[in-house]
């Protein structure tokens, strides 16, 4: 085998040519003609560990003979590979009937059936009758937190959800222990696992070991109610698969995107439904806490809005929208404002929140821009002010994927509070100052700035070649930065600061109450039951991010669409005292009056008679209508030529 | 010769029609007369229980999943000692084709076909059978099996304690 560089071994595997780069390992070069070698051990990004035995193929000729294992085995020029010869085929049955001497009758009653590896690959393997009669090893589960469900007789010993656990995720109370048919895999004393990362060992798990707690014994597979989202926990927008059934969001998994969030998510962006099935979410318009339809809602809203004029002036009412406000509605506040004559338009409540996503939108460019991608890549990152656990956790994981590949990572001690390094996956190097670290001299630089003093810092630093990556404070924050500045919009606070507001149209915002003292009018847009909500004199409830189709534009300036998941509406469970359904037809569900914020925004500024037919993402955000949802996003930039 | 041919086919005909003329007619006078179906006869489906007298249906929606027209749907959820059972069960009647595929795919013996085939009813309502409806006391044509009996998750026995299983590793022990 030669070694020079660029180097690409030809080989043939089902008699089908395959060229690859080196290193590769068998089991990839199949894949990469669309053939599927089973396996439980072997993840993309955690690589191979030759423990499960299933991916084994037949070496008909070439350098390496006879029975191998694929995922341990890189591709070697001349090499032909049988997946289908009977042997291997046999070896690979043989596997699975093993792996499931051991096994509990436990499908009907475990979560993961419907979503299971080893389910899938024993079915398809054709194993049906135990013919082993001996009796099966079985284990003591454990306490793992209100989150994971532990069922130790389910393993097969694949060591993913410790190789992920310990070497992917830096965590350091889960491992395995036992020796021979007793491996074991769990913390020495039952108890939470301590990772943030630690929800993803239910995706990792190739069978029923790990499953979600928060959504047991609710619904098989095939009825959720599935659709590709973006995490809205923060401003880095990992991407997700929340499953939902029967109007309940039940559990959210991880969406592959390389450049974001690759494999996996945190357990913020995972674990936190509640606020979606949250019973005190507003469910229906209220004018004074009363319920009413929608129309008379919308005109009494235009009505107060009126009388408020007339007494304060029209300029003495603030539009405020935030930076968890989709695009979708975030781009027709600007027309809401100019359609009822406001007085001040905010993108932004706090000062900082406003000046952090600013300087991100004035240093960040294409070429700028790192990526979560980008930051595994890097060879030295720079940490600037960043609570990374609090406010992207997957940044720190990012990180810390650098930090193993030999990145150097400093952290700037002045900017970071002590209690923010608590807790990171990686070993650090403390500066006192942003200048002490020899940026210049690494290739690829990246400096991961959060929110505070240290922020001035940055912009001398920016060097060519130094890629840069904020933490914002929402989904969309970047997006409103950028709406903020096209149309000159101040921050909350400076109005209220200037003393001329005296009402309040918050759009899917929360608002501190020294912020509101003298406010004499509110009405609120909001599926959260926020203090805002319930002070409001006005409530119009709108959707969750999983109940519509909307748009955020990340940290790093990417655009990504998520698609709408469920039906608004009360869940099932509960509606009937008797436990079942109701048992009276209803075409609409009870409680599914809520509607999209742009739907409602665009609903109020047809009533002030100003424009019809208004349709969100119009003018210079158009190409954002065409976003797929299963691709990895679009930058801002190389849609839009000059970004205002 | 053809003439021969058609002449005895019409004899052959004619004296079978013949002789069931004098036959007593098999016809019942239904509702008058009833008939007992075959045990196996797919009519009115039951949710059955084991011999200990627990509800059989683990709620794992095998059954909802085979069902052709959908007329199948529950919620699954635990009790207090962690047995996964059926919060809600309902079957709507007036779709039910009477397949028999749920019962076969059912891995615990719960739900079961049963020859009552006498449920007409005028409003369709009455045709939507709630849990309590479909449940009996019995444990039907499988009289001897409890699935948690055999499943690993130690519900009605303590872990380690099915009828297949080894009692519990313990994981810290050296030996080989
Ligand atoms: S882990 Fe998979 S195969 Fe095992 S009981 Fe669960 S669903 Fe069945
Ligand atoms: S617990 Fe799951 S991931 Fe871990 S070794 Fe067992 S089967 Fe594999
Ligand atoms: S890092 Fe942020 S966006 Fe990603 S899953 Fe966690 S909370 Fe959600
Ligand atoms: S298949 Fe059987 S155990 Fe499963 S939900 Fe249906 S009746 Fe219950």
């Amino acid at each position: 085998m030669s070694l020079q560089k660029g180097f690409m071994p030809k080989l043939i595997i089902d008699n089908i040519a395959v060229e690859v780069a080196e290193g590769v390992t068998v089991l990839e070069a199949a894949q990469s003609v669309g053939i599927h070698i089973p396996h439980f051990c072997w993840h993309p990004a955690l690589g191979k560990a030759g423990a499960c035995r299933v991916c084994a193929v037949k070496m008909v000729d070439g350098p390496v003979k006879g029975i191998q294992m694929s995922c341990m085995l890189p591709a070697q020029d001349g090499m032909v590979v049988s997946t289908t010869d009977q042997e291997a085929m046999a070896m690979r049955r043989q596997v699975i009937e093993w792996l499931m001497i051991n096994h509990p009758h436990d499908c009907p009653v475990c979560d993961e059936g419907g979503e299971c590896q080893l389910q899938d690959y024993t079915i398809a393997g054709g194993h049906g009758l135990r013919s082993y009669t001996g009796k099966k090893r079985t284990h003591i589960n454990q306490y793992l937190g209100p989150h994971i469900e532990h069922e130790m007789n389910r393993c097969i010993q694949c060591y993913r959800c410790v190789r992920f656990y310990q070497e992917f995720a830096g965590g350091t109370d889960f491992g395995v222990m036992g020796s021979a048919g007793r491996i074991y895999y769990g913390r020495v004393e039952g108890g939470q696992l301590e990772s943030p990362f630690s929800g993803n060992l239910v995706d990792i798990c190739p069978t029923g070991v790990f499953t979600d707690k928060t959504a047991r014994f609710r619904a098989r597979y095939w009825d959720y109610d599935m659709a590709p989202s973006v995490c809205p926990h923060c401003s880095l927008g990992c991407n997700t698969v929340p499953a939902a059934r029967y109007r309940e969001l039940l559990k959210i998994v991880a969406r592959r995107n390389d450049a974001v969030n690759g494999w996996f998510i945190c357990d913020k962006g995972r674990f936190t439904n509640s606020v979606v099935n949250d019973p005190a979410r507003p469910r229906y318009p209220l004018v004074d806490g009363r319920k009413v339809g929608w129309d008379e809602a919308l005109d009494n809203l235009l009505l107060r809005i009126r009388e408020f004029g007339a007494v304060h002036g029209p300029e003495s009412l603030a539009i405020v929208g935030s930076s968890r406000l989709a695009m979708e509605a975030a781009t027709l506040l600007y027309r809401l404002f100019a359609g009822i004559a406001a007085g001040s338009l905010c993108y932004f409540t706090l000062e900082e929140e406003a000046d952090q996503a600013r300087a991100a939108i004035t240093h960040l460019n294409d070429a700028t821009s790192a990526s979560m991608g980008d930051v595994q890549e890097a060879d030295l990152i720079a940490l600037v002010d960043c609570d990374l656990l609090q406010d992207g956790p997957m940044m720190a994981l990012a990180v810390r994927q650098a930090w193993r590949k030999g990145a150097k990572i400093f952290l700037v001690e002045n900017d970071v509070a002590p209690e923010a390094q608590k807790g990171l996956p990686f070993e650090w190097q403390s500066v006192s100052l942003l200048s002490d670290i020899p940026i210049r001299e690494a290739r690829k630089p990246v400096i991961i700035c959060g929110r505070g003093k240290g922020m001035q810092d940055v912009a001398p630093a920016l060097t060519s070649g130094v890629k840069l990556a904020y933490l914002l404070g929402g989904p969309n924050a970047f997006g409103a930065a950028l709406l903020s500045a096209g149309h000159g919009a101040t921050t909350l606070a400076q109005a209220v600061a200037s003393g001329k507001v005296k009402g309040i149209l918050a759009v899917e915002v929360d608002i501190p109450p020294e912020l509101l003292q003298g406010i004499s009018f509110i009405a609120a847009l909001d599926w959260r039951a926020t203090a805002i909500v319930k002070a409001a004199h006005i409530v119009l409830p709108t959707t969750a991010w999983v109940e519509m189709d909307g748009t955020y534009i990340n940290n790093e300036g990417r655009a990504q669409r998520f698609k709408k998941v469920m039906h608004p509406g009360l869940p099932i469970m509960g509606l009937d005292p008797a436990g079942h359904p109701p048992r009276r037809h209803e075409t609409a569900p009870p409680g599914g009056e809520p509607r999209p914020a742009w739907q409602v925004v665009a609903d109020i500024i047809e009533r002030t008679g100003t424009e019809r037919d208004v349709q969100p993402l119009s003018g210079q955000w158009q190409w954002l209508r065409h976003l797929d949802a299963e691709s990895p996003g679009q930058r801002i930039w190389q849609n839009m030529k000059q970004v205002k | 010769m053809s003439v021969i041919n058609d002449t005895k086919a019409i004899v052959i005909g004619m004296w079978t029609t013949w002789k069931h003329i004098f036959r007593r007619p098999v016809t019942l006078q239904y509702p008058e007369e009833k008939r007992i179906p075959y045990p196996r006869y797919r009519a009115r489906i039951v949710l059955t229980r084991d011999p200990d007298g627990g509800e059989r249906c683990v709620a794992c929606y095998l059954c909802s999943a085979a069902c052709p027209v959908d007329c199948i749907s529950m919620q699954s959820a635990a009790t207090e000692e962690g047995r996964r059972y059926a919060l809600w069960f309902r079957i709507n009647f007036s779709r039910c084709i009477f397949c028999g595929l749920c019962a076969e795919a059912c891995p615990t013996m719960a739900i079961q076909m049963t020859p009552d085939f006498e449920i007409c009813n005028r409003d369709i309502m009455n045709l939507v059978y709630e849990k309590e409806d479909l449940l009996i006391d019995g444990c039907g044509k499988s009289p001897e099996y409890n699935f948690y009996h055999h499943a690993g998750i130690g519900v009605t026995q303590r872990r380690g304690a099915g009828l297949e299983e080894k009692p519990p590793v313990d994981v810290r022990s050296l030996m080989p």
